[in-house]
């Protein structure tokens, strides 16, 4: 149970299961790409190196 | 009382404490229905944006400012609480200060039991650099403040552990588990608006919202009044001072000072409260700024 609760509140899960949905989406309602594929890795690109710094350094913006 | 107020100098520290503990008397003991009206009445309204922007019958941008506004107060009716200002324990309405202490800090994502057992430390030990749990909240300027309020977010930093820390401490580690759960279930909630294609509308209204209520909340609760929290002492490690954005704005903190020497005199008296305690004030010799 503690080892799920830990993935649960890991910063590389929140990146994983809300920042990458969070920027596909409003990448694609800012029109700034075409929905689908290019939004998706876009999301990726994006929040996944976020989610690991997070998860390694302790620090979403690298400064603590 | 008049007449003692004028010649305040000639008393002695017992007869001067004698005279602030009769003015604050006056002030407590005051159940403030208020805050019980606001501290559920703020989580019910908090809980019904994200259906209401959900169903498009509220704007997501207005959405927003509510949200933020919502998480901006709902920390005080819970601090009423905490300090059993509603009601103590073996009263009557006990059921209610427990309730309110609870259910407003929903929108926060912070527990009540966490929040009181932390706020007892911060009161018995301000300013203390060892115990007081809210030390990371001090900074040399408000523009200081906004730097460390970036730092004091991010999940590895002195700030996110020191509630933890602190319940350690005072052997209440077992409280930890409504903090773990809470959290989990926010995350729960954000995760699965996120997946089903929700993910803007959760971000505006909560997660945006809670980081920037509590940036708020720490800066007029935390920051403000213990700045600049050098000293320690009962008249000495918190302060009254002048906000130029009003007392609304400022949270009614300008009167923190009565707060920290009276915690069950009620937010909504604290202002009437420190006006009739000024004169002990200055005989005491705190920091009362420009207020």
């Amino acid at each position: 149970m503690n080892y799920l609760i830990g993935i649960l509140l890991a910063p590389l899960t929140f990146a994983i299961c809300f920042l990458w949905p969070l920027i596909t989406q409003a990448s694609v309602a800012l029109e700034m790409i075409e929905a689908g594929w290019p939004a998706i890795v876009l999301g990726a690109a994006i929040a996944l190196p976020f989610g690991l710094m997070a998860q390694l350094r302790g620090s979403w913006l690298w400064i603590k | 009382m008049d007449q003692v107020a004028d010649n305040l100098t000639d008393l002695s520290e017992t007869q001067l404490d004698i005279f602030e503990r009769q003015i604050a008397g006056k002030y407590m003991n005051i159940v403030p229905w208020g805050a019980v009206a606001w501290g559920i009445g703020n989580c019910l309204v908090f809980v019904s944006i994200i259906p209401l922007v959900l169903m498009n019958i509220l704007p997501l941008w207005i959405g927003f400012i509510m949200s933020t506004l919502c998480i901006m107060l709902a920390y005080l009716p819970s601090h009423e609480a905490q300090h059993n200002i509603i009601a103590g324990r073996g009263k009557p309405l006990r059921w209610l200060n427990e309730l309110v202490g609870h259910v407003s800090t929903i929108p926060l994502i912070f527990p009540y039991r966490v929040l009181r057992a932390t706020h007892m430390e911060h009161h018995q030990h301000t300013n203390d650099p060892e115990k007081d749990c809210d030390i990371d909240l001090h900074a040399k300027s408000s523009v200081h403040y906004f730097l460390q309020a970036l730092i004091n977010q991010q999940p590895g930093s002195e700030r996110a552990g020191a509630y933890g820390r602190c319940l350690e401490r005072t052997n209440q580690s077992h409280l930890i588990t409504d903090a773990v759960l809470m959290q989990s279930a926010f995350l729960i909630i954000m995760f699965t608006m996120a997946l089903s294609g929700h993910a803007i509308e959760a971000a505006l209204l909560w997660w945006i919202p809670q980081i920037i209520g509590q940036v708020y909340l720490e800066y007029y609760l935390g920051w403000a009044p213990h700045h600049p929290g050098h000293e320690a002492g009962r008249y000495r490690d918190t302060r009254a001072f002048k906000s130029r954005f009003g007392n609304i704005v400022s949270m009614g903190m300008q009167y923190h000072i009565i707060h920290h020497l009276y915690p069950r005199i009620p937010l909504s008296l604290t202002p009437a409260a420190y006006r009739a305690l000024k004169p002990v004030l200055i005989q005491r010799g705190c920091d009362l700024g420009d207020l």
